[in-house]
């Protein structure tokens, strides 16, 4: 099989017609509160601080295993997968299932997301038959494999990963299998907190099972099994309904992962086109670029996931089950590409690869569809995990330190990108408490703020990122690992908006031993007294940034948004502080009329300075990166200054389609 | 004589609650709410109610000043005063969004812009070590830059001044020398606790509003002095309790949440009166409806209530969930063909389109006209209701659903009832509860019309109405005790904790609390604690508050009753999982003497008559029916009402189905229960 297609099916009208709306409405709704129960149940139990985080998600499914609904405030990064989980349960069970199994499973190569995303599957029984199933899906803290949290950048194979569980029933007949549980949790670098996310999620399933066991009280199984058709049909109703208002047509965007570590430098492009055909959806992701060397390839379901979240974002309001499914079509491409990769290729990455490459793609795409909401390039998740001995007086554990930023979205149609916001990962995934992690860990924070112009410039500035600067004091053996992405394949704007910064972490910046890492990194050991810094992006701007209102700039230069140097850099505005009220900050107008005339006419010019130059002057300290991302269009390695010349070219490209043939007046 | 009297403000209504010494039937009065001057509509409600305020012993009042300060921004100039390194906590928050998929519905912007974010080199380590003085010099600079700015207010916010406020003592003195006229809050003196973003919100709210409460509570005590009332001024809180003026400055965002608390508060006395230790409470107005939960006669209390979502106050609230369900609320046919009711609602202006003030949109009241339910005119003929544009506006509902002007109406009515069930349902899981173990207390103008119904849904076991719906909030503000709480962080693995050191804790924060119940003027007999010591397995993010009734000596039984509690609250429990302690907390209470409530005269057992008799659809069973309506005030204690039947009174209508049954108990409620015959079935 080269192709794994999810099949368009007709809506399944007769069921339909048993049930009037108003109780299918009613229905509908108390199935959602059951899924949603699961996930206050969770929250209060889970041991997992990932999943408390709210990297989790829950779905009550049918008996064939599509998702019914799926829960209000689900991770973005799971959607659309656990109709996957249940249906490869429901197959290698088959004739096998009875009241009272728990199954457990994780595997991305079936359908699932990547290893840490433990899935706790409930089938619900009604007169003996098997009607329904319960699923609770959450983060655990760790999985096995090489690295500390099941986060190995440089692994390439499952294998280094973590515990690959397929199918495997955890409770029979109501009894736990404490001998299979055991063997699951022995395989985690946490047994005690695997065994509790366990019991947690499983107990969770009950409660939605409890709720749809008074459903059939209430309203008898034929009305509630009719009304798990008919959530998914008026779900496909609805998606349906507004895809045939649009016109049909085609379109292709495509975004970027950094580099294949097993390859040279040069971006790695993931090609999303989409048609419009009628009422239905058609996304092809065939042309992209082969499995890479690291663990930022996406089995399908991670990709699956992407393509949901991506286009839910412009039809927010309809809610998620296999009716919104069924609505698109999805052609992953021949297998063993980096978005439909297979065992045993390394997946792990998957969210800050394919995943946010795709979702981005697709915000191109439907921005030209739907301008009304169209947004620039997002922030997506950058993760860094650190463990080692906590050498503090009073402890002598395990440290594990888990931390990850929010970041700036895009610019939008009429609208300033958002603040230091989660990521298209999942804006319900929570940062944590300095404090805590404080408490927690030999780490002290000594910068936690929003990065000075960071958002990407433009008419409506993408939002800004973060910059986090942390210490460690008393440890041993320590070791980090960093997984990002985005150093390279740096956030660019839309309609002629600016980029925003490069990712990357730096260790010891503007010291002697100053190393930088890039955006991967694994295992790398650190010692007590070292600093570690990072920002998070900005999104991308939107629209022409010599378009921006004065004012506008004005404001953002009070608040320290935008520093008075990039004012004028990136805006042409030029901002001065009044002498005698430092709190009065004016635009001269006359210097930023002249200074917008002369980059109208330079900088497009910029773009072809030899990069070679200009990366020698990056080295020298007479260039920022952030004049290289936004005026020359140059990729250095950030560390040591070295041109990455295919990058470059390549990003040059993207400039000039994205920025340079939407700037006027040239 | 002396009265207790009770000023509920909200947003439409302020509402008065009046109490004499005897048991005998309160006084209440409804007038409109002054939004402009909140003062003039209370002076005018008490008034009204025919309180005299010389007479009066007791003031309570609960409300909306500071929620809609909140909700307005108008604030005096405000500014943040934090670490360096540190000064972005409140614009980053913990970075989620509400709307989870919406890109173009952003959170709302931080309280205090960055531009009055002002940050000072200091830094304390998470054990207390000061690892970076104050820096004095940048201190000063700062105290110039607020005074140029004419900063009227400060949130003095560090890191980790939980474990050690030092550095905000010494900020907070130096500005107060240098700055007399301008408040300050300090963070560990505002909520002395872990986690930094929602002890910066919190103490960041505090701020904006301790100058605002101060001069309300201020002007409020004058205009009831000069009527006469010579006692202090009570105001409600989020809390459940009351505080006094000096204390409200203090702790002046406890005031946001005001106006929610008072509804539970009430309902919860309703039911322990009728005899129910679990139930819920079902406020209805014309925009929205609150909903709390009492569990074994307690109230829970939570700590993440905001006006703006991301911008939590932390204090100690009332668990109430408010939904947008109310009499206004709209109804439409979404693209899928679905009828949905709300969350948009008519308001009070159009209002639903039988008000004939211009709204053509169906709203839950003009579904409740059509079908019958509810009289043409309402509030005792103030308000007159038109069923030909009430049938205009369901109509197009009917046309899109393509079904009849009728059942239009009922599938409203069912799906605005089923969103209030699930809201239900949500609140009670919380708890880990069984809803069918429930009373349900409906009160407000609309809740007693779809409690029944309610009640069927969620199989609850009884229905209760309070004489008067409409004023059950002020009532409930008559119904509470003084109420501070503090809390110390206690972040230690239970095998490892020192009894002795828990105790001390706790006679420390006792010995604090019976300090500020003593400034309130509270007799020490009257003092009250409460122990809580909040538990979770090790590992967990949440913890769970173990009630401490003695005093410490061995933390093995506490242990014990946690596991037992969380099997409880959350269907198992790791016999032999490691527990931690995370905080010490005492709510103290200046208990204040209650209200008797007298029996009231049973009637002459003679037959009630009904007022008039018109046709009504119920959602169930199926069909018009001819109704008898009685009027409240005709149904003394023992009277009967057998469905179907339709209860008015001037601040509410209840109504009862075929196979259901009221009667009216010694306090005047109905108790509301499916017919015995009809559940045997």
């Amino acid at each position: 099989m080269t192709t794994q297609r999810v099949p368009l099916r007709m809506i399944e009208d007769e069921q339909a017609d048993a049930l009037d709306p108003v109780t299918a409405e009613v229905l509908r709704n108390a199935f959602m509160t059951a899924v949603d129960l699961m996930a206050e149940q969770l929250l209060r139990t889970c041991h997992s601080f990932v999943i408390h985080a709210r990297d989790f998600s829950g779905g009550l499914c049918d008996a064939n295993g599509d998702t019914v609904a799926q829960g209000s405030s689900d991770v973005a990064v799971q959607v659309g997968t656990l109709h996957f989980s249940a249906k490869a349960v429901l197959d290698a069970f088959r004739g096998d299932i009875c009241e009272g199994d728990v199954f457990i499973l994780n595997d991305p190569y079936s359908g699932g997301t990547h290893f840490n995303d433990v899935r706790v599957l409930r089938p619900i029984f009604s007169d003996g038959a098997l009607i329904a199933v319960a699923q609770s899906n959450g983060h655990w803290a760790d999985v096995g494999g090489a690295a500390t949290g099941s986060f190995d950048p440089s692994a390439t194979e499952h294998f280094g990963e973590g515990l690959r569980i397929t199918p495997v029933r955890i409770w029979s007949r109501g009894r736990y299998l404490a001998d299979v549980g055991r063997l699951i949790a022995s395989n985690t670098r946490s047994p005690e907190d695997a065994e509790g996310d366990l019991r947690a999620q499983a107990e969770a399933t009950r409660v939605c099972e409890r709720e749809v066991h008074r459903l059939i009280e209430r309203y008898g199984q034929g009305t509630v099994i009719a009304a798990f058709g008919e959530s998914q049909a008026y779900v496909e109703r609805v998606v349906r309904r507004r895809v045939s208002a649009l016109p049909d047509g085609s379109w292709e965007a495509e975004d970027y992962i950094d580099n294949d570590p097993s390859g040279g430098e040069g971006l790695v492009p993931i090609k999303v086109r989409m048609r419009i055909s009628g009422n239905g959806v058609h996304y092809d992701l065939s042309g992209s670029h082969p499995a890479i060397g690291s663990f930022l390839n996406s089995a399908f379901g991670g990709s699956y996931s992407a393509v949901i979240a991506g286009t839910k974002t412009f039809f927010p309001d309809v809610p998620l089950n296999s009716g919104f499914y069924r609505a698109l079509t999805v052609d992953f491409g021949p297998r063993g590409t980096v978005v439909n990769a297979s065992w045993p290729r390394a997946v792990t990455g998957f969210y800050a690869g394919p995943y946010e490459k795709i979702v981005n793609a697709i915000f191109q795409i439907w921005s030209q569809i739907m301008p009304e909401r169209a947004i620039a390039t997002s922030f997506n998740l950058e993760y860094v995990l650190l463990g080692g001995r906590d050498a503090r007086p009073h402890g002598q554990e395990q440290f594990m330190y888990y931390d990850w930023m929010a970041g700036g979205w895009g610019g939008r149609n009429g609208k300033d990108g958002s603040n230091a916001t989660a990521s298209i990962f999942g804006v319900g995934h929570a940062l944590q408490s300095t404090e805590m992690q404080e408490l927690t860990s030999p780490i002290m924070t000594r910068v936690c703020e929003l990065k000075t112009d960071s958002g990407g410039p433009g008419e409506f500035r993408g939002g800004l990122g973060m910059v986090k600067e942390v210490m460690l004091t008393d440890c041993e053996g320590a070791v980090l690992s960093y997984c990002s992405d985005r150093a390279k394949s740096v956030i660019v704007g839309s309609l002629g908006g600016s980029s925003s910064c490069p990712h990357g972490l730096w260790i010891n910046p503007a010291s002697t031993d100053e190393r930088y890492l890039g955006a991967l990194a694994s295992r790398v050991p650190v010692v007590p007294g070292d600093s570690l810094e990072r920002p998070s992006a900005g999104g991308g701007g939107y629209g022409d940034p010599l378009r921006r209102a004065p004012r506008s700039v004005r404001e953002d230069v009070v608040d320290g948004y935008v520093s008075i140097d990039r004012a004028r850099k990136d805006y042409g505005v030029v901002v001065v502080r009044d002498a005698g009220d430092p709190d009065l900050y004016m635009v001269d107008d006359v210097a930023t009329a002249a200074e917008r005339r002369r980059l109208r006419a330079t900088r497009a010019g910029l773009l072809e300075t030899d990069p070679e130059h200009v990366a020698q002057r990056y080295k020298d300290g007479e260039l920022t990166a952030y004049d290289l991302v936004r005026q020359y269009g140059v990729i250095v390695d950030w560390g040591s200054g070295e041109l990455l010349p295919e990058t470059t070219r390549k990003y040059r490209a993207i400039l000039h389609e994205r920025c340079r043939s939407h700037w006027a007046g040239e | 004589m002396a009265l207790r009297v009770a000023v509920d403000v909200g947003g439409t209504f302020t509402d008065v609650c009046v109490l004499g010494e005897n048991g005998e039937a309160p006084r209440v009065a409804k007038v409109p709410t002054t939004a402009e001057s909140p003062i003039d509509g209370v002076m005018r409600g008490i008034a009204q109610a025919g309180a005299d305020l010389a007479d009066t012993r007791f003031f309570c009042h609960g409300t909306t000043v500071a929620t809609n300060a909140l909700l307005n921004r108008a604030f005096p100039r405000a500014a943040l005063v934090t670490t360096r390194g540190f000064r972005d906590v409140i614009e980053i928050r913990r970075g989620t969004k509400e709307d989870l998929w919406d890109a173009y519905k952003d959170v709302a912007p931080p309280y205090i812009a960055r531009r009055d974010r002002l940050v000072v080199t200091e830094r304390v380590d998470a054990t207390g070590r000061v690892i970076e003085p104050l820096d004095m010099a940048e201190a000063k600079e700062l105290v110039d830059t607020l005074r140029r700015r004419q900063v009227r207010t400060v949130a003095v916010c560090f890191v980790n001044s939980y474990v050690n406020p030092v550095h905000e003592i010494a900020m907070l003195e130096f500005l107060r020398a240098e700055l007399p006229d301008v408040a300050v809050s300090i963070s560990s003196a505002v909520l002395d606790e872990i986690l930094e973003h929602e002890r910066f919100s919190t103490t960041v709210a505090n701020a904006l509003l301790s100058p605002l409460i101060g001069h309300y509570a201020g002007s409020l005590e004058k205009r009831l002095a000069e009527s006469g009332y010579n006692g202090r001024l009570h105001l409600m809180h989020g809390g459940g309790g009351v505080m006094t003026t000096q204390a409200a400055q203090k702790h002046a965002a406890r005031l946001a949440s005001s106006g929610l608390a008072a509804g539970a508060v009430a309902s919860k006395h309703i039911a322990l009166a009728c005899g129910y230790e679990n139930s819920l409470a079902l406020d209805v107005g014309g925009t929205s409806a609150d909903i709390s939960i009492v569990c074994g006669g307690e109230l829970k209390v939570v700590r993440n209530w905001s006006v703006d979502f991301g911008h939590p106050i932390c204090f100690p609230n009332l668990e109430v969930l408010t939904i947008g369900a109310g009499g206004g609320s709209i109804a439409w046919v979404d693209d899928g063909g679905a009828l949905r009711v709300g969350p948009q609602s008519a308001g009070a202006a159009p209002g639903p389109a039988c008000y004939g003030l211009g709204g053509t949109a169906a709203t839950t009241t003009d579904a409740q006209l059509v079908l019958g339910q509810i009289d043409t005119s309402l509030a005792a003929g103030s308000q007159l209701l038109d069923v030909a544009l009430a049938k205009r506006a369901v109509s197009k509902i009917a046309r899109e659903l393509n079904c009849s002007l009728e059942d239009a109406a009922v599938g409203i009515l069912r799906v605005a009832s089923a969103n209030l069930a699930d809201a239900l349902k949500i609140l009670s899981i919380r708890r880990g509860q069984d809803p069918r173990d429930f009373a349900l207390v409906a009160f407000g103008g609309a809740g007693p019309m779809h409690a029944v119904h309610l009640a069927r849904e969620l199989s609850l076991s009884a229905v209760v109405v309070p004489p008067h719906p409409g004023v059950t909030s002020a009532f409930g503000c008559l119904l509470v005790d003084i109420r501070h709480d503090f809390s110390a962080m206690f972040i230690r693995n239970a095998q490892a904790a020192d009894p002795y050191e828990i105790e001390s804790t706790f006679l420390r924060l006792e010995s604090h609390a019976r300090k500020s119940l003593l400034e309130d003027g509270v007799e020490p007999e009257r003092i009250s604690m409460q122990r809580f010591i909040e538990m979770r397995y090790h590992g967990q993010s949440r913890s769970m508050p173990i009630a401490v009734d003695q005093p410490v000596r061995a933390i093995g039984g506490l242990v014990e009753k946690f596991h037992v509690q969380h099997r409880e609250e959350f269907g198992f429990n790791h016999e032999h999982g490691d527990v931690d302690l995370y905080q010490l907390s005492v709510s103290a209470l200046g208990i204040i003497e209650k209200p008797r409530f007298g029996a009231l005269s049973s009637g002459t057992g003679k037959p009630i008559e009904p007022v008039g008799r018109r046709m009504v659809r119920f959602i169930e069973p199926k069909g018009w029916l001819e109704t008898p309506v009685y009027s409240r005030s005709d149904l003394c204690p023992d009277a009967k009402v057998t469905g179907p039947a339709v209860i008015a009174q001037p601040d509410s209508t209840t109504l009862i189905p075929p196979d259901w049954t009221a009667t009216v108990d010694q306090m005047g409620n109905l108790r509301i229960s499916m017919d015995v015959e009809r559940q045997a079935r």
